[in-house]
């Protein structure tokens, strides 16, 4: 009996979670435990990822084509900073935002920018800069703040520059024009 | 063109269901592997190690310690209180947020694996100068505290 093909997704899924099974063995606390110490963390989470769905399936309907084509599918620098700076502005744990991103990638998003939107997201969240200043002062906060606008188009750059030596299977020659 | 809301909401399930999957599978991984982690390792550091040394291992350690954001800040804010420079906690901390092994592994199953494996090696770079700025700007007498 042939087994059906499973999409790559979910190979990767289900490598997670065997992963993570293995790791639970090791723990010195039980699934139980840790579960329930981490309860609203959890439900965070999974709050935040309904949403950033629901954001993704919003920008696939409203977004139109010609627009990210137009402005986000070249990396040039002035792309790299309007997604870095969406990235920055944009609230939602780090996995809620692939859906997003690979909405923006269905839509024809070079890999820089996106490179450049997931910097800026991942580096500084709009729900964390309170809790930054709390713990650490504004003058922490505000280098943060700087950094992670300077840093997301730069990686982006550095993202065109690795590509060199290592391109990206999907990315047609001479579409970074940074 | 008007679309139907049931088109919209069917197509919001079939996104959920598979993104809650994947979601699910990292934060068991994250929490499994957060468990796991020695949080005194860290402060050993402080007594044994220069500053810009700590700067570089606090973001190897920010890369490959996994889970949600959150969970780190308590663990900052403890090594804050002992005295670390904020040039290691923001290693630490950006290190921590730019990429993480089951993002990394999230990334590899949407994108194939060369994307993860630069992004990494972006991350890094970005982490170590911003912080290592930071350091400096400390040393030349600006103040972060």
């Amino acid at each position: 009996m042939k087994m059906p093909k499973l999409p790559r997704e979910m190979k990767i899924g289900i490598g997670i979670y065997v992963l993570a099974a293995i790791l639970f063995c090791f723990s010195p606390q039980s699934v139980i435990e840790i579960f329930s110490g981490n309860i609203d963390l959890i439900v965070k989470i999974l709050i935040f990822t309904a949403v950033a769905v629901a954001i993704s399936v919003a920008i696939s309907y409203l977004l139109p084509l010609s627009f990210v084509r137009k402005y986000l599918s070249e990396s040039s620098l002035s792309n790299l900073i309007i997604a870095g700076t969406l990235g920055v502005a944009t609230p939602g744990p780090i996995y809620a935002i692939y859906p997003i991103v690979l909405t923006l990638k269905s839509k024809g998003v070079s890999n820089p920018v996106l490179v450049a939107f997931i910097t800026g997201q991942t580096i500084l969240g709009p729900a964390r800069i309170p809790f930054e200043m709390g713990l650490f002062g504004l003058d922490f906060m505000l280098y943060r703040l700087v950094t992670a606008l300077v840093m997301a188009p730069l990686a982006g750059l550095l993202y065109i520059w690795f590509s060199k030596w290592l391109p990206d299977p999907d990315e047609a020659p001479g579409k970074s024009g940074a | 063109m008007k679309v139907p809301v049931s088109e919209v909401f069917n197509s919001y399930l079939r996104l959920l269901a598979k993104t809650m999957f994947l979601v699910g599978g990292g934060l068991a991984f994250a929490l499994a592997f957060g468990s796991l982690l020695d949080k005194e390792a860290m402060l050993t550091l402080k007594d044994n190690v220069s500053e810009p040394l700590q700067v570089v291992i606090s973001a190897l350690i920010g890369f490959v310690a996994p889970g949600p954001r959150y969970i780190i800040y308590p663990v900052l804010a403890k090594l804050f209180e002992m005295g670390l420079n904020l040039a290691v906690i923001y290693a630490l901390v950006v290190g921590h947020v730019l990429i993480e092994p089951s993002t990394a592994m999230l990334e590899a199953g949407f994108f194939g694996w060369r994307f993860p494996l630069k992004r990494f090696t972006v991350s890094l770079i970005i982490t170590l100068a911003a912080a290592e700025l930071m350091l400096l700007l400390e040393y030349a007498g600006w103040s972060f505290r």
